[in-house]
C-alpha cells in the first residue's frame, strides 16, 4: 500500500561492488613510493615519517609527495597521474576529519583502479565514514589502515611514534611479502 | 470526511484512513527518510502540485556532490519538501534557500560532513513574508511557524535524502549545533532602521528575496543597561571577540540585532557599515590572551603555542568590515533588547537569491 510514496533519495538500485585492487608489488626494494597528504594538522609529517621509514627499513625509495588541495574531494585526474607517473605505490592520508577520512578512501580506491596498491591511514574515529564512502565509490570492502584518534594534537616526537607504529602494516598493505 | 456518522457510529474507513496514516509514517522511518521526527507522505499529485509552483523543470539539476555520486533535481527537492511538512506555495522559497545555499564554498565542498556540524541560516525578505506567513519577530528564531519551521527543514530533508549525508555515516558531526535545520527567519523590515539584508546581497528593497550561510553557533548578548551606542557595541565586540571560537587567522560572524538594539544605534546616527567598521576595530584579544588558551596566530591559520613571539599584538577577529565576513540583520519583537551573534561556518558568499514569483499572480 505504500507504493504510492515517493522515494525522497533519488537512488534506484544498490551500486554493485566490483572488487579494484591492484596487484601488489613482489617486493619494496627499489619500489618507487608516492606520498599524498591532505592538509590535515600532521598528515604531511606523519607520511613523510612514514615515507622515511620504508626507504630506511625496506628499501623503496620516495619519489613524490604531494597535497590535495581540497581536503573533501577525492584527488583530482591531474595530480593522480603525476603521482602515477613517478610511483609503483601510494601512502595517502591521514583522514581526520568527516570529509577527508571519506575521501582519503576514495583516494585508495582510485589508485588502487589506476594500477598501484595504495596503503590509505585514517584516524579510527572516522572508520565508519570512511567505509561508507569506499561503498559510494563501488568497493565496500576497501581496505584502509587506523591509526588512534586524535592525530591533530600529536607533537612531532608522537608523530614520528604512530609513524613507526604503523611502518610495518603500511609495507604489509603494498606488499604481501612485507607481511 | 466526518468522525461521526448520522448514526453515531465510527464509520470504518476513517478508521482505516487513520490507521494508514500511521503506518506510512512508521514505513518511512524505517526507510531511514526522517530526521527523527515524523514526516508527510509524497504522492505523486502532492509533489505535482508543488511543482506546479515553479517554472522551473522538474529534471532541472540544482546541486550536486560529486565526490559523493549525489545529486539533487528540483522534483526530489519538492518530494523533500512535500515530506518536510511545507504547502506548495511554499516550494519557490525553499528553490531560492537551496539556490543561495549553493553559491556558499562550504557547502559544495565537505561542509555538510564536517565534525562542526553547520547548519543553514535562512534569511526571508519582501513581501513573501506576510504572503506566506513567515515570522519575522517574537520567538524569531522558532519554533511555532509553519513556513520557517518547515523551509529550514526542507532543507535538511534534502541533504539528508538526495544528498546522502546522512548522521553517523557521512555527516560526522561531534556535537552539531542547537537548532539544526530549523534556523529559517524572516528580517523585521518594518522594524528595522536600515536597508533589508537582502540589500546585501544584491537584490532591491522590496523584492522578494533568501540569503543564506552556515552557522556553527549563535549565542545571545542581553544588553538593557545602556542607551549609549558604543557602551552597547562593547558589549557585542565582547562576545565576538571569544576564543572558543577562533580556529583561522579570522573569522566571519554576524549580528542579528533586535529592533531595539538596531534603533538605538541608528538613532546615534550609525548605518549597519557603521557599526561593521566599529566592530572591525574592536574585536580581537591581544595575542597573550589567545596564547592563555594554547592558540596561536602563525600563517594565515591557529595553531599550538611555540615562542615568545605568539604573546604581544592584538589580533583583529575580522578580516575586513565588508557583509561578507560581517552580516547584519534585524529580527525579533521590539519588547528587549536582547540580540544574536551568529558564527558563520566560512564566510557569507554575500548573494541573495530572488524567490520566483507566484506563477498565477495570485496569493501564491
Amino acid at each position: 500500500m505504500f507504493d504510492r510514496i515517493l522515494d525522497p533519495t533519488g537512488l534506484s538500485a544498490g551500486t554493485a561492488t566490483v572488487a579494484t585492487s591492484a596487484g601488489r608489488v613482489p617486493t619494496l626494494v627499489g619500489t618507487r613510493v608516492g606520498l599524498l597528504s591532505n592538509t590535515k594538522k600532521n598528515a604531511a609529517q606523519m607520511l613523510t615519517e612514514i615515507g622515511r621509514l620504508l626507504e630506511s627499513r625496506y628499501g623503496a625509495v620516495v619519489t613524490i609527495q604531494r597535497t590535495k588541495p581540497n581536503v573533501a574531494w577525492p584527488v583530482d585526474e591531474p595530480m593522480l597521474n603525476e603521482i602515477k607517473a613517478v610511483s609503483d605505490v601510494v601512502v595517502a592520508g591521514v583522514g581526520d576529519c568527516g570529509s577527508c577520512s571519506a575521501s582519503a578512501a576514495a583516494d585508495g580506491i582510485a589508485f588502487e583502479r589506476a594500477g598501484l596498491p595504495t596503503a590509505v591511514i585514517c584516524s579510527d574515529a572516522f572508520e565508519v565514514t570512511a567505509r561508507a564512502m569506499a561503498e559510494v565509490h563501488g568497493d565496500k570492502d576497501f581496505e584502509f589502515l587506523l591509526t588512534p584518534h586524535p592525530v591533530a594534537v600529536l607533537t612531532e616526537a608522537q608523530v614520528a611514534q604512530r609513524a613507526e607504529d604503523l611502518a610495518a602494516v603500511v609495507a604489509g598493505r603494498l606488499c604481501e611479502a612485507a607481511r | 470526511m466526518t468522525a461521526i456518522d448520522d448514526a453515531g457510529q465510527a464509520p470504518m474507513d476513517v478508521t482505516d484512513a487513520l490507521d494508514a496514516a500511521h503506518k506510512s509514517i512508521e514505513y518511512m522511518y524505517e526507510r531511514g527518510w526522517t530526521d527523527g521526527l515524523p514526516v508527510v507522505p509524497a504522492t505523486r499529485e502532492l509533489v505535482d502540485e508543488f511543482l506546479a509552483t515553479t517554472s522551473r523543470p522538474a529534471d532541472e539539476v540544482i546541486g550536486q556532490l560529486e565526490h559523493l555520486k549525489r545529486q539533487v533535481s528540483v522534483e526530489l527537492a519538492a518530494v523533500n519538501a512535500v515530506m518536510a511538512g511545507c504547502r506548495p506555495e511554499y516550494f519557490p522559497v525553499v528553490l531560492a534557500a537551496w539556490d543561495a545555499l549553493m553559491a556558499e564554498r562550504s557547502t559544495v565542498g565537505g561542509g555538510w560532513q564536517s565534525t562542526s556540524g553547520p547548519a543553514p541560516l535562512i534569511v526571508v525578505n519582501g513581501p513573501v513574508r506576510e504572503r506566506l506567513g513567515f515570522n519575522s519577530t517574537g520567538g524569531v528564531f522558532g519554533p511555532g511557524f509553519r513556513a520557517n519551521a518547515t523551509v529550514a527543514r526542507a532543507i535538511g530533508l534534502i541533504v539528508r535524502n538526495a544528498l546522502g549525508v546522512v548522521p553517523h555515516v557521512l555527516e560526522q558531526a561531534t556535537q552539531g549545533i542547537p537548532g539544526r535545520w530549523a534556523m529559517c527567519i524572516a528580517e523585521n523590515e518594518e522594524e528595522s532602521p536600515w536597508e533589508p539584508f537582502s540589500v546585501d546581497g544584491g537584490v532591491a528593497a522590496g523584492s522578494d528575496a533568501v540569503s543564506t550561510t552556515l552557522l556553527r553557533t549563535s549565542e545571545f548578548v542581553d544588553n538593557r543597561n545602556t542607551d549609549d551606542p558604543e557602551l552597547l557595541l562593547s558589549d557585542f565586540a565582547d562576545t565576538l571577540s571569544r576564543t572558543g571560537s577562533w580556529l583561522f587567522k579570522h573569522a566571519s560572524a554576524g549580528v542579528v540585532f533586535c529592533p531595539e538594539h538596531a534603533q538605538l544605534l541608528a538613532k546615534a546616527g550609525m548605518s549597519k557599515d557603521d557599526v561593521r567598521t566599529w566592530l572591525l576595530e574592536r574585536c580581537g584579544r591581544p595575542k597573550a590572551d589567545l596564547a592563555r588558551a594554547g592558540k596561536a596566530v602563525r600563517a594565515g591559520n591557529i595553531g599550538a603555542v611555540r615562542t615568545e613571539d605568539d604573546t604581544g599584538d592584538f589580533e583583529r577577529l575580522f578580516a575586513d568590515n565588508s557583509p561578507k565576513n560581517l552580516p547584519i540583520i534585524v529580527a525579533g519583537a521590539r519588547n528587549a533588547g536582547i540580540s544574536m551573534v551568529v558564527r558563520v561556518f566560512s564566510s557569507w558568499a554575500g548573494i541573495a537569491a530572488r524567490i520566483e514569483p507566484p506563477l498565477d499572480g495570485g496569493r501564491g
